[in-house]
């Protein structure tokens, strides 16, 4: 039987961060995963905090913040630990289709509620969003496309909106990932251009969908400001999310490149744990049931979404290791009186806790397994949500997580 | 606008537009006002069962009797509200075969007709039901659409003259010495206030009864009984499945169009806007309805949600089922010396047709009318229609995606096309008036998606006004949906809770100040 050197459960931000990682540096990898993960949800730029304002430097932002949240899986890494793994995020994302920040702090993108949100790193093809000005902008819609309601932006947004029927397809109940295909196609993505030309009033930004195309984003952005005499922006809206699956098939490309295996589709049943190392875990495949083996594993299967937390009517479980889950007392305290309220709901800060090397730990702090690492949103004590720290957390944990087991 | 009429109703629920249409059909002009949209109150709140009789009996043999009269009657008048999906009383062994014989005659006594049915039997019609079963007992319990019968209702009323203010609250009450005369009314979403002046004042409000006699300085004794319930992704059973036992907490299994509704819990309330539906609450439905369907715990669950019925107190008593879910017609002329004010209350959905002719006879005893009662008789206006489920499907099944048009809602297939009807006609004044009249946002994402997608067409519209207030219509609904939401998040609806939370908090940052209200999230 193969043995690996590292085996990633898990397909989000955080697994595939892991996977790259341990798979530059030479090790042999098997990714493990049910499906693309919460990339393909919500992955659109790289949010680190959010809580740090737009103007103050994130390295000092974070840096304090890390002080008032010892528990925070930030406090696992520091600021140079995440710093670092941004920095190695950015290096597989080369010119043309780059990730900058404007600066070292938050810019505010609007969103497809017509809101702004704070956010660090950028595709170059939202670049344009951040810092509008009112007067200056058009966002466009698309006819019979329903998952971006372009007037709602452009009231919200206090600018001028239009919405107009695509070129050649008059289709109703288009799709994200249909319009980014045909956005692919350079005929179709020119004349759309010349549509929105013939809309434009004077404007000099111009708001689209982000569906700026998956395989060259860069030459649809250049093509459209080309043609419409305008910047161009993508405007974040409902899951799926476009700009995530690029970040997905980038990360797949590049593990596939450096020898990474990929096993899609299938659950992991079970593990074997024999004194305190993993020793093997089992994936089913139906009717078969198949032993994968390595050194080291990494956990990164995210909160319930994706499958790495489940909640039962009592109590909330990890299923794959049956870790111990820090978790609020009962099923009453999980969730406050009321949906929006400034602190996240007590559920939120449920997870898998661990010591400095990312192993899961139960009381006192000892590892529970000396082989496993836990990386990503299935960490426990914090809130991404509410602190726009999503993407932040699944690269800087990846990132440690797999260091870590590198080192062991 | 100061208006004038015979009689004004207040209360939009299934008895204040029941006796706007007895009232039309008898020649009697009639306004009725309604706080919130029809069916606000209990109307809209219940588990949409229509009642055989048999729940009441063993235990209450009038209530039962007045149940198949008018179980009988609905069908007859309402055939498009109701589907005839048939009940059945299922016997558990702890339940014991001498209650089902005690519920047999009961039911025989009452006029309903039973078949029993042997434990292979019953199991062959409802295969997800426990196998333990000892046998069931089919009777013609049915589903019924207490919305469509409640518009409908006042449908048929306005073609024949009557009229309807909603989203209007009573105010106060115009007095001449003695006499009520009239009301103050007010218009919740504008803020205009008028009169309507009338010769009588039906009181229909349901258990917000009091709240009107307070505006002339009465009371009557209502007990408030607060019932919880569940509601399922899909449809469980395909008939209506009731336990056979003395009526207790989850018993009651109803088919509810493409899902189910799990019911209900009794508890003493005093606060009549108290919906919360507590864990334990949540828990004991469960638990107790897992006894019938085993695999119930697996189950999604997109919502709870709880109902207050007013109960009309005739003595002391500590357990609400004790209490007769009768209803009371209280003329306060003889009660209170206060004339021109009666009262209805009490009751259920199933007896809301002889709530509204009793009140009715009662209005034109007093006017000197000698007009007989027409409604047990007279179809409801949409009564050649078919049953809305059946007829959603048969029109999506003549549909190809390009004549079907744009879906608004992924989960429930509703078409753009509804809503743009439903706006032409110009009478929804707020979100929750379109998601009242269509079925968006009660599907599986309880509207995570399509209210998004609905306040664009919204924003469209009103795109010539410059409103840009939808944000706060956005978060208005969130925090609704949370009510509901909140009580079943476990298993896969706290994944879903998950992805919906991480949308409109996260991607959308509708939590941030700022980004709470009004346009340019400024204000």
């Amino acid at each position: 039987m193969k043995r690996w050197d590292l085996i990633v459960i898990g397909t989000g931000l955080a697994g595939l961060t892991a996977a790259r990682t341990a798979a530059e540096a030479g090790a042999r990898v098997l990714v493990v995963g049910r499906g693309i993960g919460s990339l393909a949800l919500f992955g659109n730029s790289i949010d680190v905090l959010g809580e740090v304002p737009p103007g103050v430097n994130l390295d000092a932002g974070v840096s304090d913040w890390i002080g008032t949240h010892p528990g925070h899986p930030y406090a696992r890494t520091g600021w140079e630990g995440i710093a670092e793994a941004l920095v190695a995020f950015q290096e597989l994302f080369p010119s043309p289709y780059r990730f900058v920040a404007a600066g070292l702090t938050n810019s505010l993108v609007p969103t497809g509620t017509g809101t702004l949100r704070p956010t660090y790193l950028l595709p170059i093809t939202m670049r344009a969003g951040a810092g509008l000005v009112a007067e200056e902008t058009l966002v466009v819609g698309f006819r019979g496309f329903k998952d971006f309601q372009g007037d709602t932006v452009s009231l919200h947004l206090k600018c001028r909106g239009v919405n107009i029927s695509l070129p050649r397809y008059g289709l109703e109940g288009l799709t994200a990932l249909a319009l980014a295909r045909l956005m692919d196609e350079e005929p179709f993505r020119k004349s759309l251009g010349e549509a929105i030309r013939g809309q434009k009033a004077g404007e000099k930004r111009i708001g689209l969908p982000a569906i700026l195309g998956l395989c060259d984003p860069a030459a649809v952005l250049e093509d459209l400001e080309g043609v419409i005499g305008a910047r161009v922006f993508e405007i974040p809206m409902l899951p799926p999310s476009i700009p995530g699956l690029r970040i997905f098939n980038r990360f797949r490309e590049r593990l596939i490149a450096k020898g990474a295996t990929f096993l899609m589709g299938n659950p992991v049943t079970g593990v074997t744990v024999k004194g305190g190392r993993c020793e093997g875990i089992r994936v089913c495949n139906p009717p078969l049931e198949t032993e994968y083996r390595a050194e080291q594993y990494i956990l990164a299967t995210g909160r319930f979404l994706g499958g790495g937390l489940w909640a039962e009517m009592d109590r909330i479980v990890e299923p794959v290791f049956h870790l111990p889950v820090s978790q609020p007392a009962g099923r009453g305290d999980w969730f406050r009186e009321r949906f929006f309220q400034p602190e996240a709901h007590p559920i939120h800060a449920a997870g898998i806790a661990t010591d400095r090397s990312l192993r899961p730990s139960g009381e006192g702090g000892a590892p529970l397994l000396t082989n496993v690492r836990v990386a990503g949103s299935i960490l426990a004590n914090h809130q991404s949500i509410e602190e726009h720290s999503r993407e932040g957390i699944a690269i800087a944990t990846g990132y440690r997580a797999a260091q870590e087991a590198l080192k062991a | 606008m100061d208006l004038q009429t015979d009689v004004l109703i207040i209360g939009g629920g299934a008895t204040g537009a029941g006796i706007a249409r007895d009232l039309a059909l008898r020649g009697i002009p009639s306004i009725l006002v309604e706080r919130g949209d029809f069916t606000s109150g209990a109307s809209g709140r219940n588990q949409g069962l229509l009642h055989s009789g048999g729940r009441y009996a063993v235990n209450d043999p009038e209530a039962a009797r007045e149940c198949i009269s008018e179980n009988r009657i609905l069908r007859r008048i309402a055939p498009h509200c109701i589907e005839d999906t048939g009940g059945l009383f299922v016997s558990l062994p702890e339940d014991g075969a001498e209650y089902r014989a005690t519920f047999i005659r009961a039911c025989e006594v009452a006029g309903i007709e039973t078949i029993p049915l042997s434990p292979r039997e019953t199991l062959s019609l409802e295969p997800r039901l426990t196998p333990d079963t000892i046998g069931a007992v089919q009777v013609p319990d049915g589903a019924i659409d207490p919305f469509t019968l409640v518009v409908e209702n006042a449908r048929d009323a306005e073609s024949r003259g009557a009229r309807f203010f909603l989203h209007t609250e009573a105010t106060g009450l115009l007095r001449e010495g003695s006499r009520v005369t009239g009301a103050t009314l007010r218009d919740r979403l504008t803020g205009q206030e008028f009169t309507i002046a009338a010769p009588w004042v039906v009181n229909a409000t349901g258990a917000w009864a009091n709240q009107i006699l307070a505006l002339a300085g009465l009371k009557i004794g209502i007990a408030l009984s607060k019932g919880s319930m569940l509601i399922t992704n899909t449809r469980l059973t395909e008939r209506v499945i009731n336990r056979c036992r003395p009526p207790a907490s989850g018993d009651i299994i109803v088919p509810n169009d493409t899902v189910s509704i799990l019911g209900t819990t009794s508890s003493r309330s005093d606060d009549l806007e108290q919906y919360e539906v507590t864990p334990d609450e949540v828990s004991l439905l469960v638990d107790e309805l897992s006894r019938l369907i085993p695999s119930l715990r697996g189950e999604r669950f997109t919502r709870a949600y709880a109902g207050v019925r007013p109960l009309v107190q005739v003595g002391e008593t500590d357990d609400d089922r004790g209490i007769s879910r009768g209803f009371a017609l209280i003329d306060h002329e003889g009660r209170d010396g206060v004339k021109g004010l009666v009262t209805i209350t009490g009751g259920k959905l199933m007896t809301y047709r002889l709530m509204a002719e009793r009140t009715t006879d009662f209005i034109c005893a007093r006017m000197g009318l000698r007009v007989p009662c027409l409604t047990q008789a007279q179809r409801l206006p949409g009564a050649g229609l078919g049953h809305a489920l059946q007829d959603r499907l048969l029109w999506l099944r003549r549909q190809t995606p390009a004549s079907r048009g744009e879906i608004l809602c992924d989960c429930e297939l509703v078409p753009r096309e509804a809503v743009d009807a439903i706006l032409r006609e110009g009478k929804v004044r707020e979100l929750q008036d379109i998601l009242h009249r269509t079925r968006l946002a009660k599907g599986t994402c309880q509207g995570g998606f399509c209210v998004y997608r609905l306040l664009g067409l919204l924003n469209e519209m009103r795109k010539a006004e410059g409103r840009g207030d939808s944000n706060r219509i956005l978060r208005a609904f969130l925090e609704e949906r949370w009510k509901g939401i909140r009580p079943v998040l476990w298993g896969i609806s706290l994944k879903e809770e998950e992805l919906i939370e991480s949308i409109y908090k996260g991607l959308f940052n509708l939590n941030a100040a700022g980004n709470d209200g009004s346009a340019g999230g400024g204000e």
